[in-house]
Parts: structure tokens; sequence; C-alpha cells
């Protein structure tokens, strides 16, 4: 940055330069507001692109068509939201029909095996299924109780996240105006020529690997019977509540 | 020196009721599910356990009635503008973290948001930032930075008032506290108080926006202790894999 005038380059040392001190401080302010300028124009930018992103995962979201993750998961979710805002059928019997319409989407003796963790290998037969059919049970009655909460939501589909060979994650948003976005994600793994869900996340906390922590303690803590009898009766809480 | 650790040491008992309600991210993608395999153990078990039920009862018999009380009195906007208010005040860590994690963009965002909701936002009371200029709030903290570069978890382990940490976010969140201006400019008799209140309304006024945060969480756990242990392992996890994008 030295100029031919300056005293550096003609050799002559000047003894007391105008203000140096003001001058640095001048030169600073000017660094760091540009930085500033710079940091608010790439993250204006940045937040700029994402929208454009999202708005056109959504578009591409209809499209999707056959036993693809995406079309699966976009089936269950839209047929279950027409169900809860058919409001002309009785509540017994939507709750029928949403749970026939999620039973087969979802892989519940992945979901079971999942949760139980390694503890899954010292259960015999009968354990398992009776786990299975209990955990199957409890599951469906928390989505149902959950999905009850629904008051017209919009869900928005984000395109999927390969987890590789046999495994992806379809990204969803639940949005609301004038609230943060919910992200509910899908984890699907392929069975013969179809997709199952095996697992949901829900503002990235994987809801198996949250009982499977549950259910490690109350086993090691208490023993496997005892985890049958506190997931019986909290299951049996829900399904009151949801005929109540 | 003493005034400082004493006044840190406080602020750091009282204000961490924030990170145990911190704001959830946006989730990364997780693995195939080999990859959740849980791989924490819980060595001080058995202290967590009384303090996790401590800061339970706490909150049903102080925290929730007072939040409670305090939502009825006051309108969620302005309960909302409190917390805007606050979120704006504790710029600093927010900045701090994405500089020392070398994320330019964010952390000059973070000082374009401050300087903006200080100003058009009415001392912060606004979010105008987000609203008219679509910059978003970058949470991040010292934990994180650590973790970015590649100090792991440590125990998990839960302080009394303060909820659910780990030994690494524990000492991120003295670090971060050590980052709250007031102390280093008036007495100890005055930031102290100071913290204190400051801790105090924040923790309310954030329950009384967030009134069912325990009752929905209970309503589907079959063990509450292992239920918030993991939801705090799972979320830090996607935080630190978010910063580290």
């Amino acid at each position: 940055m030295t100029t031919i005038n300056s005293p550096r380059a003609t050799g002559r040392r000047s003894p007391h330069p105008p203000f140096p001190a003001l001058r640095k401080l001048f030169r600073l302010t000017i660094a760091a507001g540009t930085t500033f300028a710079l940091a608010v124009l790439l993250t204006t930018l940045g937040s700029l692109t994402a929208t454009r992103a999202d708005t056109g995962s959504v578009a591409n979201a209809g499209v999707d068509a056959g036993n693809s993750p995406m079309a699966v998961t976009q089936n269950m979710v839209n047929h279950a939201l027409q169900i809860m805002a058919n409001k002309s059928l009785p509540v017994r019997e939507r709750r029928r029909q949403l749970r026939e319409a999620i039973e087969n989407e979802f892989d519940f003796s992945e979901m079971s095996r999942s949760a139980l963790g390694y503890h899954w290998r010292g259960l015999g037969p009968d354990d398992r299924s009776q786990f299975t059919q209990l955990f199957t049970a409890f599951i469906e009655d928390a989505y149902l109780s959950k999905i009850q909460d629904y008051s017209g939501q919009q869900v928005r589909f984000d395109g999927q996240t390969p987890l590789g060979q046999g495994y992806t994650q379809i990204n969803t948003n639940i949005v609301e105006p004038g609230k943060n976005p919910i992200t509910v994600n899908y984890l699907l793994l392929q069975k013969g020529d179809t997709w199952k869900i095996y697992d949901v996340t829900v503002d990235a906390i994987s809801i198996i690997a949250n009982y499977r922590n549950q259910f490690n303690r109350v086993i090691n803590e208490k023993g496997f019977p005892q985890l049958m009898v506190d997931l019986r009766a909290k299951q049996q809480e829900l399904a009151s509540l949801l005929n109540g | 020196m003493l005034k400082i650790i004493s006044a840190f040491l406080l602020v750091a008992m009282t204000v961490m009721v924030a990170p145990a309600f911190a704001d959830p991210a946006a989730p990364p993608p997780p693995g195939p599910p080999g990859e959740y395999a849980q791989s924490y153990g819980d060595p001080l078990a058995p202290f967590n356990e009384k303090m996790f039920w401590f800061n339970l009862k706490l909150d049903k018999f102080v925290l929730h009635p007072v939040a409670s009380g305090y939502a009825f009195v006051l309108p969620k906007p302005a309960r909302e503008s409190v917390g805007n208010f606050f979120d704006n005040v504790n710029f600093i860590p927010r900045f701090a973290n994405n500089l020392f994690q070398l994320r330019m963009a964010d952390a000059g965002g973070e000082v374009a948001r401050f300087g903006i909701n200080s100003t058009l936002g009415v001392g912060g009371l606004f979010d105008v930032a987000d609203s008219w200029f679509g910059l978003k709030q970058h949470n991040d903290d010292f934990g994180l930075t650590l973790g970015h570069y590649g100090v792991g978890q440590g125990a998990y382990i839960v302080w009394p008032f303060l909820g659910p940490s780990t030994i690494r976010d524990t000492v991120g969140y003295a670090t971060d506290s050590a980052m709250w201006p007031l102390p280093y400019f008036v007495p100890w008799y005055v930031s102290i108080p100071t913290g204190a209140g400051k801790a105090v309304i924040e923790a309310v006024n954030y329950r009384s926006l967030h009134l069912n945060l325990f009752e929905e969480v209970d309503r589907y756990a079959i063990d509450l202790y292992g239920a918030v242990q993991d939801g705090y392992m799972q979320r830090r996890t996607a935080q630190l894999k978010e910063v580290s994008e």
C-alpha cells in the first residue's frame, strides 16, 4: 500500500505523521465495516438460496408415484390427514381407519427388535412376540394420540436423504403460520419391492433410540418382566385417553 | 480475581436453566439403524437421578406454578418480546462461538442481528432482523466449540437447578457464562443479584412459553429419566453435527 510519496519509499523519515492512531482506527473501522457488510450480504444470500431450495423440493414432492419411499410416506401421511379432517365420521370410526392406514406402512417387528437393542438376543421366542405385540399397540396408540392434536397444520415434504443401501430418510416439516416448523423425518428400509417405516425422528431425536435408552434402563434395573408391566400400564393409559 | 470467580460461579449455577431448554435445531440426517446403538454410559447415575427428581419437584412446585401465574398476567406477545430481549442480550457467546468455529457468515449475522434488533427492534424486544431481513439466529455455545475441535461429551451429569448437561457442556456453559460482561464492569454486589434476577426471569419466561414441556414427554415415556437423558444426548449430537457441516 506504500505510495511513491510515502516517507518509507522516499527514504525520508517523517518524525510525526499526523494522527497515526486515529488513521489506524479509521482503517480498522473501514475493515470491520466491510467485513460486517460482507457478512450480512453472505447470510442474506445464504438464506435466500435456502428458501429457493425448499420451494423446489415442495414442487417436486407431488410428482413421485408408486412404491418409492417418498410415495409410501406421502400416501400414508396424506391418507392419515384426510381421515383426521373428515369430521363427518364418528371419532371411533376415524380412529379405526387411521389404525388401518398406518398398520401396513410401519415395520413394527423391526421397531421392536431395535428398541430392545442387545437385550433382544437374550429373549426367548415367546417373550419376543409378546413384546412385539405390546410395543406395536403402544406405538400405534402413541401415534394416534399425537395425531389427534392435529388442527389443520400443513405437512411439507422436503425431499429425501439416502442413508445407504436399502435405507433412506424422508424429510418433512410440520408448518403452522407464526410458529417454528417441527421437523419430522421418516426413516424407511426396503422390504422386497416396497419400503417400510422403521423409525421417526422429531426435531432430530430418534423415537426408537429414545425408547431403547429407556428400555435398557428399566431392564437393567428391574428386569424384563417389569418392563412389560410398565409398558402395558402406559399403553392402557394412552388407549383410555384415546377412548375417553 | 475472587470477585470474578465468585460472580462467575453464581451466574453459572443460576442461569443454566437455559441450555436445558435450548432451542431445537434443525436435525441432520441420521445414519442407518446400527448407528443408533446407545453409546454413552451413565457413571454418575445415582447422583444424577437424585438431581433429576429434585429438579422435577422444583419445577412442579415452584417454576411451573410461578410461570403459569406469570402467563396468566402477561399476554403471550409480551412474553415473546421478553424472550426476544434475552435472546438479544445473550448474543456474545453465540457470536464468539460461531467465530471460534470459523463460521464467519453466522458470526457476522449475529453482529448484524444485534445491531438491527437493538435499534430497529426497540432494544431487542422485536426480532425484526428475522422478520424484515431474514437474518436467522444461529445458536452456538462453547460446548459445541469444544466438540467441534474433537472434545468428547464426557459423562452425562444432571445439575440441580440447571438440568441435564455433560462434563464437556458444563465447561462450555461456564465459559459462555464468563462472557456475560456485567461482572467485569460493576461491583459483585450489583452483578450477582442482577445475574440471579436475570436467570430467574429468563427461566420463568421460557417456562411460561412452554407450559407443557414435561407433560408432553411424560405422556409417552416409560422411564422419564431415560427419556430426558437420551433426548439431551441426541439433541447435542445433532447440534454438533449441524455446526460441523
